[in-house]
């Protein structure tokens, strides 16, 4: 009877309609999205597929330096399913449009996008009063780096370094450490486009849950290079995981090929793409850089935190091919990343004269002590080694994680860097762009 | 440029229709001649996991809003979680065998993302009715995994396992992005 009792609450409960409250979508947009007008609008519209409640301050456009441009109040047409502004006559520049709107039922949608009368307009990231990136994001920028380097680098030392010599608890750490990379650049690469997309929104991550994305995901480069890069994790997952259940690590080969091919959306969406002076020399140079920091810095956690506790009779031939290995990778890591500061900082002292500048000495302070402790190693410990002796050491082995920490760090000053801005260049020839305010940090 | 929600979902309807028919069908005859064939034994979790890594496409190219990314980001990684373990176990791979309780984790973790993206009632429109029913089938499928879990030769649980993916099916089949629900189509769902 009880048992029935509990079943028929339990069919009442599910036939119950929830409390959920019902949302609207956008369809449509006047302007559209990234659109560049040959003449002035006269007025934003936004089409839903459901009534929306508008109130006078839904629809907020404004120009590359903040000027309000609206010529009254937001209100509803169409039987609500249109929200429009009307707009002042607007002269050439960027605008940036955003908007709230209430659907019947009481949910608030959010959205944010640009459009410029005749310039190019920027992405909703670049977009007037767009803020960011914070402490937070910095972190989680450096984890996805984090990722990719334990991914690519692991990749790299498990082919290149250990080859057919694996044992079995060799492979099960490797494993454990590529599954680790790939899951933590899956899922911080979703939070780091969050939470760019919150700082384009100006919204918290509780309320961003109803924002429109599809202009962040579909058309910026920053959203193209995350919608290849996840599709490009999930691939190389599949084929590590494939490798791992089939015990065929020569699938591991076309896996690390995808994941340099992975590299290069971050070198294709990021300074070396877009700034003013960019060329497929300085992208080129860009993803070489990021590929061979890769290997080196996820070599080193595979040689410290692999190897060295799993298999002490690799270390002496792990450690002396990777030294090989690792000459040759820094050595294309300096001389790219030498190039990239010629293209980016053109004058010496624009080295401590800009915040970019500065943040790049640092890094490169930690790429100078990286790369003497790799040195001590190459040339110390390598022909020690060589001589049969030193393998054992637990103070190479204290070595061998304090450098590896010196690698991680470094990648924390790169995700810093990497949304910082470089000094400003003059452009070749005008291109019609505006400049675009940001809002102070 | 992306296909209607619709197609998408009768695409999947169509992978869970498969996965559904082989655990009956192995219901039906029994472990020990389904798997004859070593490949048989591949076939579903193979399935799931094909079906998951299908669902990543999905998840960054529908970002009309970021719940709905969030919810196919959830369902991509839960079914290859819970493909890739069932691999590993028939594999030999993974010999522990509370890596089957991948698969109620999985069941529960999706079923909670399609009532927590679902934010219209039951009756508003088909496509709502459909979340929730998708929604609750998959927290019963959780619930009678454990029961599998618990007893793997049970003929109802392998049933029932059978008949929740076939469940699935059917309501993904059902879907149309405006449709009425047993006559109920709200005005704010596009009822003229």
């Amino acid at each position: 009877m009880k048992a029935r009792a509990i079943a028929a609450a339990a069919l009442v409960a599910l036939a119950l309609p929830t409390t959920a409250l019902a949302h609207a979508n956008l369809l449509e947009r006047t302007p559209t999205y990234g659109s560049r007008l040959a003449v002035s609008p006269h007025a934003v519209s936004l089409r839903f597929d459901q009534g929306v409640d508008v109130f006078k301050d839904s629809i907020d456009v404004r120009s590359a330096t903040g000027k309000v441009v609206t010529a009254g109040p937001a209100h509803a047409i169409d039987d609500k399913l249109i929200a429009t502004v009307p707009l002042e006559r607007l002269p050439k520049g960027a605008y940036t449009v955003r908007w709230h709107v209430t659907s019947n039922e009481g949910h608030v949608l959010y959205g944010v996008y640009t459009f410029g009368v005749r310039v190019v307009p920027p992405p909703p990231t670049k977009a007037y009063g767009a803020a960011g990136p914070t402490a937070f994001e910095y972190v989680v920028k450096w984890g996805y780096f984090l990722g990719l380097a334990l991914l690519v680098g692991g990749l790299a030392f498990r082919l290149l370094v250990v080859g057919k010599r694996a044992t079995p608890a060799v492979e099960r750490r490797f494993y454990i450490v590529a599954a680790l990379g790939v899951v933590g650049a899956i899922e911080l690469g979703i939070l780091g486009f969050l939470l760019t997309a919150r700082d384009a929104f100006q919204l918290p991550l509780s309320r961003l849950v109803y924002g429109d994305l599809s202009p962040l995901a579909q058309g910026t480069r920053f959203g193209t290079a995350f919608i290849a890069m996840t599709l490009g994790f999930a691939l190389v997952g599949t084929i590590v995981f494939l490798a791992w259940l089939t015990d065929r690590p020569v699938l591991l080969w076309p896996a690390f090929a995808c994941g340099l091919i992975i590299c290069s959306g971050l070198s294709l969406s990021g300074h070396s793409a877009v700034d003013v002076g960019s060329t497929w020399r300085s992208e080129l140079a860009d993803w070489v850089h990021l590929c061979a920091a890769c290997i080196w810095i996820g070599g080193l956690v595979q040689l410290a935190f692999v190897v060295w506790p799993a298999a002490p009779t690799l270390r002496r031939d792990a450690f002396l091919r990777f030294s090989q290995l690792a000459a040759a990778v820094v050595g294309l890591m300096v001389l790219a990343g030498l190039y990239l500061a010629y293209v980016r900082l053109p004058q010496l002292s624009d080295l401590w004269n800009f915040h970019y500048g500065r943040i790049l000495l640092l890094k490169s302070s930690l790429v100078v002590l990286a790369l003497s402790w790799g040195a001590l190693h190459h040339f110390v410990v390598r022909p020690r080694l060589l001589r049969g002796r030193g393998a054992s050491s637990r103070a190479l082995s204290r070595s061998l994680l304090g450098e590896s920490a010196v690698a991680m760090a470094i990648l924390l000053v790169v995700a810093v860097l990497v949304d910082a801005n470089p000094p400003p260049r003059p452009a070749p020839q005008p291109t019609g762009a505006v400049p675009v305010a940001r809002a102070p940090r | 440029m992306t296909p209607p929600a619709e197609v998408v979902h009768w695409m999947f309807a169509t992978g869970f229709l498969f996965l559904g028919l082989c655990l009956l069908a192995e219901t039906i005859v029994g472990r020990e001649v389904w798997r004859r064939r070593s490949w048989r034994k591949y076939l579903w979790p193979g399935t799931a996991f094909l079906m998951g890594l299908l669902m990543w496409p999905v998840m960054v190219f529908f970002t009309s809003s970021a719940i709905h990314m969030l919810a196919h980001g959830v369902w991509a990684q839960t079914m290859m979680l819970a493909g890739a373990a069932q691999l590993a176990l028939v594999r030999g791979k993974l010999r522990n065998p509370l890596w089957e309780l991948t698969l109620p984790l999985a069941l529960a973790v999706s079923g909670g993302a399609f009532l927590i993206h679902e934010q219209n009632p039951w009756l508003f429109s088909r496509a709502a009715f459909l979340h929730h029913a998708l929604g609750w089938t998959a927290l019963v499928g959780a619930v009678i995994t454990l029961g599998l879990f618990a007893r793997p030769r049970s003929p109802v649980f392998n049933t029932g396992f059978a008949l929740v993916f076939l469940a699935f099916a059917t309501l993904l089949f059902c879907d149309r992005n405006v449709a009425p629900i047993f006559g109920h189509l709200s005005p704010l769902a596009g009822a003229k």
